[in-house]
């Protein structure tokens, strides 16, 4: 049986305005593709910041076996990585699409040292996997963001970490643009041996490597299991109280929103 | 203006540097637009423009305090500095308030302890109106000592932590989920915009520097994308400001704060007009419309 590298037990997350995350349990094995759906407000965003070492929590928290509150060190960090929804760059911003890939490698390397050719030639393999690698000279900002969600791909598979936390990485994009970076993510899933915790709100736009849901709701886990029951009408239906409806065309998956 | 005047002019500027007050002033004047300079990158690229404005009130605030209790004015500004940063830090990075509310509670709480001393401080308020618009010409070699380090230490802890510091302008939070000591970066960064805020009081004073921990960045922002080159031009900017400021108001006989604000306002207003990124935009934009009107 596969190691657990991610454990949550009886974790909670209180803020003014509530609980945010209430009691929650969860255990993912090493090369797991997990997907954490939920609706508004659910802690879907709150429980990746636990686990990423953003936010302060209640209960029990262990990584690679060790236990981890969310000051924790460089070590442990590297081995995290983690790519939030599209954010908003000032296109005058001084940063290069080739330096922006490079602070991947920033933690790895540590403090008073530079990264060397090494991991100059491995950002620029990782660039051409992402298909970047013809803008490596140009500003961040402005990129498509497309283009930029591919470049944070690079950033966070140089860090080379063990898990991988994506807060809705596809969000905001061109429907074909969603498809290819889908693919890229399946890619690195294999490629990197990593472990993946996805959220998403798209259930048109899952990641074929995804095997297992988590689904959660005011904070809780209402289901975890495999995603052809997750992601069933009755089930999804019940979670955001709307109804919704499941079919299947050559061989994929979709929902109709009613 | 003929040639003649101009080269009166000059031999006159050359001749009142060779006074050790006037030496001491552009001594004064080329450390303070170094190190404001470099704190504008920060505060303009991190989009903290009302931290620094919340800062600057700090020391002036503190001084006068100082001044009234018989303390050293510039240490209490330097420890009034260092308390808005514990505060304004954690305040800053706390989701559940508005930070843009806290700083503006926080910036008026100061100026009221600021004119609630000077109110009281009714012998000495030239000491006091001097920390608020600076004093160049009545520096101490104290003064020159302390700017000195204090530049240095920031120029130091720049150049040792350069890549973090990129990663940090580039994303807080990516920068800490990527290993970095992020808080440790920004923390940092907070106590030394107070030591060269506090240490700046008696050149250009508690008002004016806010000036010129906003417009070298904003200038550089014009003109480059290699944050390298993005801190020298800053720092070229406010040097630049410092000591064309001085020189006018020499020549003009103007306030010497002033004339420096001026300056870096004309520079920045330049960098604007010529900015290399600003006709990028324009092309992109024009070919957009052009794409749009073949339609």
């Amino acid at each position: 049986m596969n190691e657990h590298i991610i454990e949550l037990s009886g974790v909670t997350v209180r803020k003014a305005k509530g609980v945010l995350l209430d009691g929650i349990s969860l255990n993912v094995a090493r090369n797991e593709f997990v997907g954490i759906i939920g609706s508004n407000g659910a802690g879907k965003t709150t429980l990746l910041n636990v686990i990423a070492g953003f936010e302060r929590f209640e209960g029990e928290l262990s990584l690679f076996g060790k236990p981890e509150r969310w000051k924790r060190s460089r070590e442990t960090r590297v081995r995290v990585g983690y790519i939030p929804q599209l954010f908003q760059i000032d296109p005058a911003f001084p940063i290069l699409v080739s330096e922006a890939v490079m602070t991947g490698a920033i933690g790895r390397v540590g403090l008073f040292r530079s990264p060397g050719r090494k991991e100059k030639e491995k950002a620029m393999g990782l660039m051409e996997m992402m298909r970047v690698a013809h803008l490596l000279d140009r500003p961040l900002g402005q990129l498509s963001g497309g283009e930029r969600q591919k470049v944070s791909l690079a950033r966070v598979i140089l860090q080379q970490p063990d898990i991988l936390l994506m807060d809705e990485p596809t969000a905001n994009l061109d429907i074909a643009v969603q498809k290819e970076v889908l693919n890229l993510i399946n890619e690195i899933h294999q490629k990197e041996n990593l472990t993946v915790l996805f959220v998403t709100h798209d259930f048109n736009m899952i990641p074929a490597g995804m095997k297992r849901v988590v689904l959660l709701n005011h904070g809780k886990i209402v289901f975890d299991g495999d995603i052809d029951v997750a992601l069933s009408g009755d089930m999804l239906s019940t979670l955001f109280q709307y109804p919704l409806e499941t079919f299947e065309r050559d061989g994929r998956r979709f929902i109709s929103y009613g | 203006m003929t040639e003649e005047d101009l080269s009166l002019m000059v031999d006159q500027i050359m001749d009142v540097l060779t006074y050790p007050p006037i030496q001491k002033a552009a001594l004064a004047c080329i450390l303070c637009g170094a190190s404001c300079s470099l704190l504008s990158v920060f505060v303009v690229l991190m989009k903290m423009p009302l931290i620094g404005v919340s800062m600057s009130h700090a020391a002036f605030a503190g001084a006068v305090m100082g001044m009234l209790l018989g303390f050293n004015p510039f240490l209490c500004g330097f420890i009034m500095c260092l308390l808005a940063a514990g505060v304004l830090g954690p305040l800053s990075d706390r989701t559940d308030i508005a930070p843009e509310n806290v700083l503006g509670i926080m910036f008026s709480f100061l100026m009221g302890v600021a004119f609630l001393g000077m109110g009281i401080l009714t012998r000495t308020k030239a000491g006091a109106l001097n920390l608020m618009w600076g004093s160049l010409l009545s520096l101490s070699d104290s003064d020159i000592a302390v700017l000195t380090v204090i530049t240095a230490i920031l120029l130091l802890f720049i150049v040792m932590f350069f890549k973090e510091i990129r990663y940090v302008l580039f994303n807080r939070k990516l920068a800490l989920a990527g290993g970095v000591p992020e808080r440790f970066i920004y923390y940092a960064l907070l106590f030394l915009t107070g030591a060269v805020i506090s240490s700046n009081l008696a050149t250009v004073g508690g008002l004016l520097i806010f000036a010129l921990l906003v417009q070298p960045g904003a200038t550089a922002l014009q003109l480059t994308y290699n944050l390298r080159h993005f801190f020298l031009i800053s720092v070229a900017a406010g040097i630049g400001s410092c000591v064309s400021g001085l020189i006018v108001s020499y020549v003009f006989n103007l306030p010497s704060g002033a004339s420096v604000v001026l300056m870096a306002t004309t520079i920045f207003a330049a960098a604007y007009v010529f900015s290399p990124k600003r006709h990028r935009r324009k092309k992109v934009k024009e070919c957009i419309s052009y794409e749009y009107d073949k339609r």
